[in-house]
């Protein structure tokens, strides 16, 4: 720390792996695309630009100068993780798009327009952070728009309700088809309301003082806020029918309270109302049950052409990957519908094989494992306590989407942290990136 | 001349050896930035002398807010008086009520003779007794938790 130079050598030497990897991935897709090899059958015009690679290395070369300038002590390993996260989405982007039958040429481009507006939101809070602590005491106006953002959600799914649209979560917003999901803004407003909320009565959670029961709770003004996440999470469940929204705000309330109190009764108090919740939407919705049937009987002959047709060939295409993959730009990964949004995971696990879903595991867990040192190296409980809110945001949409396209819990909407498409997600993982960088100040 | 198939071929090793090398490239910064973390002198992380924290549990008849956080120095005094360190204007507190220590790396707890008494842990204490994080002190009717 003291003989340190200020500038950012590390994450210099960091970024050289997204940009070496976004130039080979190119050419290889260049070659798959263009060749004509007994391996391919595409038919579209061969990518014939380096484009992609030159936008996204030099955007990525800008932040970090950025902010080499504007905050130098922060975490060094941050943008290369999540620059390399991006460049993977961008690559499968633009390999889906220009797949035959998927007929979308500009999906590569726009997710690589959205990964720079995302970095550009990601120096914005930076620059927006300086502070920390109008965030803190704005932390109710930071609540109000969340509910906000949710009731804009509520709204919509009311007005949506008979169509069998999957998601009711995406608002269209102007002329060009362009859409965005409130709630990957919600997550954020929501960490930032938690965190002060927490740090404010962090003592009185963890000691309690009203017996209940033979269980000590703290008193209702202390508890309410809790209560009223958890009841959020669950209008959000029943309401939107978003349920990976729901499951990511209960999660999220949980690790950030056991964090705050390091008592095991709210976590304990929390899955069991879970268990009460999920018993009881499984015997009112049928939306509830179909989920889980096609969980279970995926592969029954009945359930297959309606309901089960996505995960089985999201599953076929992580077989056919086997340990090393088909390789980049051969194999087949639009047969599986959502190829390039919710079974991300699925074309990358084809064309990278094992071998690289098991990179792409290690890459997130490295995030979560820099959120955590983090909150671990924070001085003011509020800031632990957004850090690792933030950070179990990342944990908990990898591992419910993985766990949904690997058929061992029902699937759930939520986009793969930065390598999904879609420019919200995209943008908001930016946000959350420039808060960790910001809260990894040790000054702060 | 290299194929087709054989420059695809290294080109698909290199594109997953290239995540592996990122991934140990972090977890090398990381490791390093534990050694330097271990080695490097403890007094440059403190700018104040704050050697702990009293957490307000229950603030009996003063306007103190529950889970306020309150500074232990070295020497902090609790009582009525607006000398101490810590003020309590409660008419269970005494002037002079309970005096905490900082010696040999540990926090103690010693009573001014209060009329009302000092509870550690709800015993009342006629010595000096070293407390850890997570004690309840309470003095007079105020209930304070040791934080870090």
């Amino acid at each position: 720390m003291i003989f340190r130079s200020r500038y950012r050598w590390t994450e210099m030497g960091l970024l050289l792996f997204p940009a070496a990897f976004l130039v080979l991935a190119l050419l290889e897709l260049e070659l798959t695309q263009g060749a004509s090899t007994a391996l391919t059958r595409n038919t579209l015009p061969p990518i014939d630009t380096f484009t992609p690679a030159i936008g996204l290395i030099v955007a990525l070369a800008v932040t970090h100068v950025l902010l080499t300038i504007f905050a130098p002590d922060s975490d060094q390993t941050l943008l290369p993780i999540a620059g390399m996260l991006a460049s993977i989405g961008v690559i499968m982007a633009l390999r889906i798009g220009s797949a035959p039958g998927f007929n979308a040429p500009t999906l590569g481009a726009k997710q690589l327009a959205w990964v720079i507006l995302g970095l550009g939101f990601c120096v914005g809070t930076v620059l927006l952070t300086r502070d920390l602590r109008w965030v803190r005491n704005y932390k109710y106006t930071w609540a109000v728009v969340g509910l906000a953002l949710v009731g804009v959600t509520f709204v919509n799914a009311i007005r949506h309700f008979n169509t069998n649209a999957p998601s009711r979560d995406v608002l269209a917003i102007g002329p060009g088809g362009l859409s965005f999901q409130p709630s990957e803004l919600v997550k954020i407003c929501l960490v930032v309301f938690f965190a002060g909320y927490l740090s404010e009565n962090q003592e009185m959670l963890s000691v309690g003082s009203v017996s209940f029961g033979g269980v000590k709770l703290p008193p209702l003004k202390q508890l309410g806020p809790l209560l009223f996440m958890l009841g959020l999470a669950l209008i959000i469940a029943v309401g939107i029918r978003e349920l990976g929204l729901a499951l990511l705000i209960f999660g999220m309330v949980l690790s950030m309270t056991y964090a705050a109190t390091n008592r095991m009764t709210y976590v304990l108090g929390g899955l069991a109302l879970f268990t009460v919740g999920a018993i009881i939407a499984f015997s009112v919705f049928s939306y509830a049950r179909v989920r889980l049937q096609i969980v279970t009987n995926a592969f029954d002959p009945e359930v297959y052409p309606v309901a089960g047709y996505q995960i089985v060939q999201g599953l076929v295409a992580f077989a056919s990957g086997g340990v090393f993959g088909s390789g980049l730009g051969l194999g087949h990964p639009t047969i599986v519908p959502a190829s390039n949004t919710d079974y991300i995971a699925a074309s990358f696990g084809e064309e990278f094989g094992f071998a690289g879903l098991l990179a792409l595991l290690g890459l997130f867990m490295l995030l979560v494992f820099r959120g955590m040192l983090v909150a671990i190296r924070a001085r003011d409980p509020f800031n632990q306590l957004m850090a690792v809110g933030l950070t179990s945001v990342f944990a908990l949409q990898t591992l419910v989407i993985l766990a949904g396209n690997l058929k061992l819990m029902p699937l759930t909407g939520v986009p793969l942290p930065f390598v999904a498409y879609g420019g919200s997600s995209v943008i908001a993982n930016f946000i959350i990136i420039g808060f960790l960088l910001r809260l990894s100040e040790s000054k702060t | 001349m290299l194929d087709t198939y054989a420059v695809l071929l290294i080109l698909r090793i290199a594109l997953v050896v290239i995540l592996y090398l990122a991934i140990f490239r972090v977890i090398a910064v990381a490791r390093r930035e534990i050694k330097v973390v271990e080695h490097a002198p403890a007094s440059i992380t403190r700018g104040k002398d704050v050697v702990g924290h009293l957490v307000v549990i229950d603030s009996g008849s003063t306007p103190l807010r529950p889970g306020a956080r309150l500074d232990i120095e070295p020497i902090t005094t609790i009582g009525r008086s607006p000398t101490n360190t810590v003020v309590l204007d409660s008419t269970f507190v005494s002037t002079e009520h309970t005096r905490i220590l900082f010696r040999d790396h540990s926090l103690w707890v010693e009573d001014m003779n209060s009329r009302n008494g000092t509870l550690v842990d709800q015993n009342r204490i006629t010595s000096p007794v070293a407390v850890t994080p997570g004690t309840i002190l309470q003095v007079g009717d105020v209930r304070f938790k040791f934080a870090v």
